[in-house]
């Protein structure tokens, strides 16, 4: 239904790749090497020109693609005759004009509205082989122009990387702009905000479930910490777990049949696996102590999570079917929020040193840990996209939390929702 | 907003002290002149170092004749263990409920804002679940005695330091109606 609009046309693929291996441009990571490119806005197509449709899509492919760190944007401003031409054939397209601008890509394309319905059509060249690497057309209305421009976004990074990029996926995150905590979802640059709760309770701690139809969250709603799931398309919202204290932190296994959370029933914090109708399956952690926040591996054999059973919060790796466990951090006094990343190397979380938290990311083995932020303030939360590239996180430097975006090495830090208000704890869905 | 908020606490915190100021400055009539000035003196200290909640909570909750709200209890940061005053405060909110077995009481735990949501929401039934298991050893049935975590939700104090972390990190006392 979301992507009625989407008649994505694959067009043009006819070049054989065979000959243009040679050619291929391989990228290791993000912000290792950048690509020059030349991105010209669109141009109307014969039907009505529209600055807007052509300067939101350039705004939101400039933003997609600088926030990706693949790329150097060559200057608008030196850009000769060909940006203002139409034609979107190899053959029409002047590359020797770009290739003396410095561009290695180039992206050209056009757009076509009438009255409501709006057509672009987007191609991605290769300057120094003079040919073209992928085109698709999409076909929607004006109002889908934001959607159009991160779903070619994600095409690009397809095209050059070999991995679709997460621009078109959402995050969820509580926002309190209405005076009471609530669960909201956004896209991925923070634009087109949409409230999906109303409890005017306190709303917790949302996670995506892995197919990205329906959102945990905890809700103080019934005056107890349950935990909820809600349809996104339907809105349709039931209670999963209810029982008497803590129903919290539930994170929905990768095959989408169990349930990790936090439930404190036998007077105690302590993480167990549900079934989808909210029936125990098993008890996961056993001991004096807090355990909580669990976070699975893509594989769905294990979990981590946050305890405090060996004296300060420390992460932990459980397997799911032996109960093994072993801990995972070893330094700083308070290791918490664990997020295993899709790739399932490396799981990110937080960690309090002087005072302040910062994000960080360590091996499933413990080692090779990294700091990705900072300061001043508090980076709370990572969550990675669902490509791993990226990490959105909390920080709260100028007063109220508000969402940041990086790529996982932390660089490129972007602010996503605004300062008035405070949001926190975003979770970043799987690919739509 | 905050700062507003901050200043009020300020003044209230101020107002309690020079209660206390007040206080001590009426003594018995046999008291010397000396240990008035060293009493001003401390006092004054105190109200310029900035006061913690443990001064102005002894002294300006006079008698149990109030206890329709017991007394908070405090926490060190990312502890659940009860302090030797919070096992004071307890005994005093323990006779209460003894004597008012009618009564009926949801213990709220309660955090600072620093550390995970989700291991403060554990943290805080921690709190609460140890205040209730304290009760409960001092002869409080169990029955009068629920729990609930709001974990870093619902601060009493608003603002980033110290002082107002430590307000924060408490379980209340509730009677349910």
């Amino acid at each position: 239904m979301l992507l009625r609009w989407l008649v994505a046309v694959l067009l043009c693929l006819a070049l054989p790749h065979t000959v243009l291996a040679a050619t291929e441009i391989e990228i290791s990571s993000p912000g290792e090497q950048s690509i020059p490119l030349g991105l010209t806005k669109f141009l109307p197509d014969q039907g009505v020109r529209s600055d807007r449709i052509a300067d939101e899509f350039d705004e939101v492919l400039v933003a997609d693609l600088d926030l990706s760190g693949l790329f150097r944007f060559v200057d608008p401003q030196s850009f000769l005759d060909d940006a203002d031409r139409i034609g979107l054939f190899s053959t029409q397209v002047n590359f020797p004009q770009w290739r003396l601008l410095g561009a290695e890509t180039l992206i050209k394309g056009t757009y076509h509205l009438d009255g409501d319905n709006l057509v672009v059509e987007g191609r991605l060249f290769d300057v120094v082989n003079r040919r073209l690497l992928t085109g698709r057309r999409y076909v929607g209305q004006s109002k889908d122009v934001r959607r159009m421009a991160h779903a070619f976004a994600d095409l690009i990074l397809k095209e050059l990387t070999g991995e679709e990029g997460p621009f078109s996926s959402r995050i969820a995150y509580i926002s309190n702009q209405t005076g009471d905590k609530e669960l909201w979802l956004m896209d991925v640059d923070g634009k087109r905000p949409l409230r999906l709760t109303n409890h005017r309770s306190i709303v917790l701690n949302p996670d995506f479930s892995p197919r990205g139809k329906e959102i945990l969250f905890t809700s103080y709603r019934a005056n107890n910490p349950d935990l909820y799931r809600k349809e996104i398309y339907t809105g349709k919202e039931a209670k999963l777990s209810y029982k008497p204290g803590l129903n919290v932190a539930g994170r929905m296994s990768p095959d989408e049949r169990e349930v990790a959370l936090t439930l404190s029933k036998d007077g105690n914090p302590e993480i167990y696996l549900i079934s989808t109708s909210g029936r125990i399956r098993k008890r996961i952690t056993e001991n004096w102590g807090i355990d909580s926040d669990p976070s699975w591996s893509p594989d769905g054999e294990k979990i981590t999570f946050v305890s405090n059973r060996q004296g300060n919060p420390h992460l932990f790796i459980a397997d799911i079917f032996t109960g093994k466990t072993v801990r995972l951090t070893t330094r700083g006094k308070y290791n918490a929020t664990p997020a295993w990343g899709p790739k399932g190397d490396r799981i990110a979380f937080t960690r309090q040193e002087g005072g302040r938290f910062d994000i960080y990311t360590i091996k499933t083995d413990g080692t090779d840990e990294r700091r990705l932020t900072f300061g001043p303030g508090n980076s709370e939360h990572p969550r990675w996209s669902p490509d791993g590239r990226f990490i959105i996180y909390s920080w709260d430097k100028d007063g109220n939390r508000a969402i940041y975006v990086m790529r996982a090495d932390g660089t490129g830090s972007r602010r996503l929702t605004s300062l008035e208000s405070d949001s926190r704890h975003p979770a970043w869905s799987p690919r739509w | 907003m905050k700062a507003i908020q901050f200043i009020k606490v300020s003044l209230v915190v101020l107002f309690l002290v020079s209660g206390m100021i007040g206080c001590s400055t009426t003594p018995p009539v046999s008291q010397d002149t000396v240990g008035q000035s060293d009493m001003s003196q401390q006092a004054d200290a105190k109200a310029a170092t900035g006061v913690t909640e443990d001064t102005m909570k002894e002294e300006t909750v006079p008698t149990h004749a109030h206890m329709a709200n017991m007394e908070n209890i405090y926490f060190d940061f990312d502890q659940f263990t009860l302090s030797a005053e919070a096992r004071k405060t307890l005994a005093d909110n323990a006779m209460y409920l003894k004597t008012n077995s009618g009564t009926k009481v949801v213990v709220e735990g309660h955090c600072d804002e620093r550390g995970s949501d989700e291991y403060n929401l554990a943290l805080g039934e921690s709190r609460a679940l140890a205040a209730k298991n304290y009760l409960v050893s001092l002869g409080v049935s169990a029955k009068q005695l629920s729990v609930i975590s709001y974990g870093e939700e619902k601060p009493a104090v608003m603002g980033a330091n110290e002082a107002a972390w430590a307000k924060n990190r408490r379980a209340e006392f509730k009677a349910v109606h």
